[in-house]
């Protein structure tokens, strides 16, 4: 691996709920091209840090650098205008509004007549159709239906349609195989790698690490809100992460060495 | 096959049309009062006020539609149309007349800029926020007024703005005209623009239009505003009409215009509803008020049968969005 540096560097984070703390001293980094799998059981912190990484939640302590810049405000908007795409498992899709304006969503392409800025709905209809189609999209559904319509795998492809389509440099994807069938499940696997080759950042989060092991370049495990593992998929097969897991507690760190 | 296949693009066009059950309404109403009272409804004098007086209602209830979209409510918007066209006629004598109009409409957006922050803000249900609004505008009304009644002089009365805004073109009163114009700009800017995407997403789901970076905050507040500056303009247009400030002015007024937006198919829920629906509920509520005094029924109630018509058009609207409109068209 070249000497890059880290696209995200996550410095001793602290995140307090009240008094309830969700993460604890968590430090990690993630690099451009890798594929990291995020692993815990419910309540371990992964989501959060997600959040936080995504702009929802701003740390109570600690540092996020993006880039080499230091992350000074949190809000969404700007992890998105920065090219960090997530696809949630609960949010990111309203159903009272058509496939095209839900694919654009926060991005609308306008056109001016006479000056005024409307929205472009040709380009909206046809683009968000042809690059949703690719990801597995009834060809009876039309981009002016609503999402409502959509079975959870559908659902998926705009989200990850989405993430392909705006160029951007992380895809952080939270437990993106729920509710999905198994050949969805793979289908989204596939594109998952298929990120990554194209150079972005993946971060894929789940409960179940086999299913992971098999993807990811590398696999960060969370107890409590903190992390207790940070290991290549190379050096610890998933046995012995799930061990770990089991164990708790015991902090592990094993890079592939080059 | 080619005759299933029609009807079901119908019921798709109809069911993306979320005024679908206001335009039954009308039908049905207009039939009634035809079969019950032909000669007296059918006049040109009947007709004109009861659209006069729609068009008023319906610039609040388009306003209203806007908060309901954005999963909030306004129950101020009576007591901003009083204290904004009270303002109106204040104001000139220092203003002049145009000044007067941007100086009350600014107290209007005031007035949606505060709730709209206390609610977003404060995080805090917009039911109980503008409930106090409702309360702090009538007092300041009843401050202001002090129980008397002001009119404007008579230059005022015939200022060109004045005549523009409360005036006949052709024989047609200037609030028609007004509305029709609010209602193209609105729904152009609902549904074929920017903010108007990320108001239904807002509305529709909150936390999926914040997670693609959408300022649902200000958003909010935007809706607010719009809703109060429409409510005053309804006031101003009021009093360009007849210039005379009246204690109870605007009193219900928001009853009415919650009324008639969700009539004309808004749902609380947020996220879906119809301008044109608004105005559809507008019409169907002026419509039997004037229809009941002009039977004979006393007016006292009006009030009851608004809110029998309240809930049987809920009913009726949540029956459509289930599918009750492929009922109505295949008879299944």
């Amino acid at each position: 691996m070249t000497a890059q540096h880290p696209l995200i560097q996550v410095n001793n984070l602290d995140l307090f709920f009240g008094q309830f703390r969700a993460l604890n001293n968590v430090s990690v980094d993630f690099k451009s091209g890798e594929l990291v799998g995020l692993v815990g059981d419910n309540g371990a912190g992964k989501t959060t840090l997600i959040r936080v990484l995504c702009g929802i939640h701003a740390p109570t302590r600690g540092e996020v650098y993006f880039d080499g810049q230091r992350v000074v405000e949190f809000h969404p908007k700007l992890a998105i205008d920065q090219g960090i795409e997530t696809i949630q498992q609960s949010v990111g899709l309203c159903d009272n509004l058509s496939i095209a304006r839900n694919f654009y969503l926060g991005r609308e392409p306008v056109k001016r007549i006479l000056g005024i800025p409307f929205l472009d709905f040709r380009k909206m209809r046809d683009i968000s159709a042809r690059v949703i189609r690719e990801f597995g999209l009834r060809e009876n559904v039309s981009p002016d239906d609503e999402v409502e319509r959509l079975s959870g795998g559908e659902r998926q492809s705009v989200k990850i349609g989405r993430a392909v389509e705006f160029k951007n440099r992380v895809v952080i994807m939270d437990e993106p195989t729920n509710h999905l069938s198994v050949r969805e499940r793979e289908h989204v696997n596939e594109l998952a790698l298929q990120l990554r080759s194209q150079g972005l950042l993946v971060i894929y989060i789940t409960h179940d690490i086999f299913q992971v092991h098999k993807l990811a370049d590398r696999i960060v495990i969370m107890e409590n809100g903190e992390k207790i593992a940070d290991a290549s998929t190379d050096s610890m097969t998933a046995e012995e992460l799930e061990e770990v897991i089991r164990q708790g507690g015991r902090v592990v760190e094993k890079r592939e060495k080059k | 096959m080619l005759r299933s296949l029609a009807l079901s693009n119908v019921f798709r066009l109809l069911e993306k049309a979320p005024s679908f059950g206001a335009v039954i309404g009308v039908t049905v109403m207009l039939i009634a009062f035809t079969l019950v009272d032909f000669s007296g409804w059918w006049t040109k004098q009947t007709i004109s006020n009861v659209v006069h007086f729609t068009s008023l209602l319906a610039i609040l209830a388009m306003g209203q539609a806007l908060v309901i979209l954005s999963k909030e409510i306004d129950l101020s918007v009576g007591a901003v149309y009083g204290l904004t066209g009270i303002s109106f006629i204040y104001l000139q004598p220092i203003l002049g007349v145009p000044g007067s109009v941007i100086g009350s409409l600014a107290i209007a957006m005031l007035c949606g800029w505060v709730q709209g922050f206390a609610v977003v803000k404060g995080k805090l249900p917009s039911m109980i926020v503008t409930l106090g609004g409702l309360f702090a505008f009538r007092g300041i009304i009843y401050v202001l007024t002090g129980g008397s009644v002001h009119s404007f002089p008579v230059e005022a009365q015939n200022h060109w703005l004045t005549q523009l805004l409360g005036g006949e073109f052709m024989g047609i009163k200037g609030a028609i005209i007004w509305m029709l114009l609010v209602l193209l700009i609105l729904s152009a800017l609902l549904w074929t623009t920017r903010f108007g995407n990320r108001l239904l997403a807002t509305g529709g789901n909150a936390d999926s239009a914040l997670s693609r970076g959408i300022r649902t905050d200000r958003v909010k507040i935007a809706a607010f505003i719009l809703c109060a500056c429409l409510a005053g303009f309804s006031g101003i247009l009021t009093l360009a009409d007849e210039p005379q400030t009246h204690v109870t002015i605007g009193e219900l007024l928001e009853l009415d215009a919650i009324a008639a937006a969700v009539i004309g198919g808004c749902l609380l829920t947020g996220g879906r509803g119809s301008l044109v629906g608004a105005v559809l509920g507008a019409l169907i509520l002026v419509s039997f008020r004037y229809e009941l005094i002009a039977l004979g029924a006393p007016s006292s109630w009006y009030i009851s049968f608004v809110g029998a018509l309240l809930i049987a058009s809920v009913i009726f609207n949540q029956w459509l969005a289930r599918g009750g409109g492929l009922w109505l068209i295949q008879g299944k």
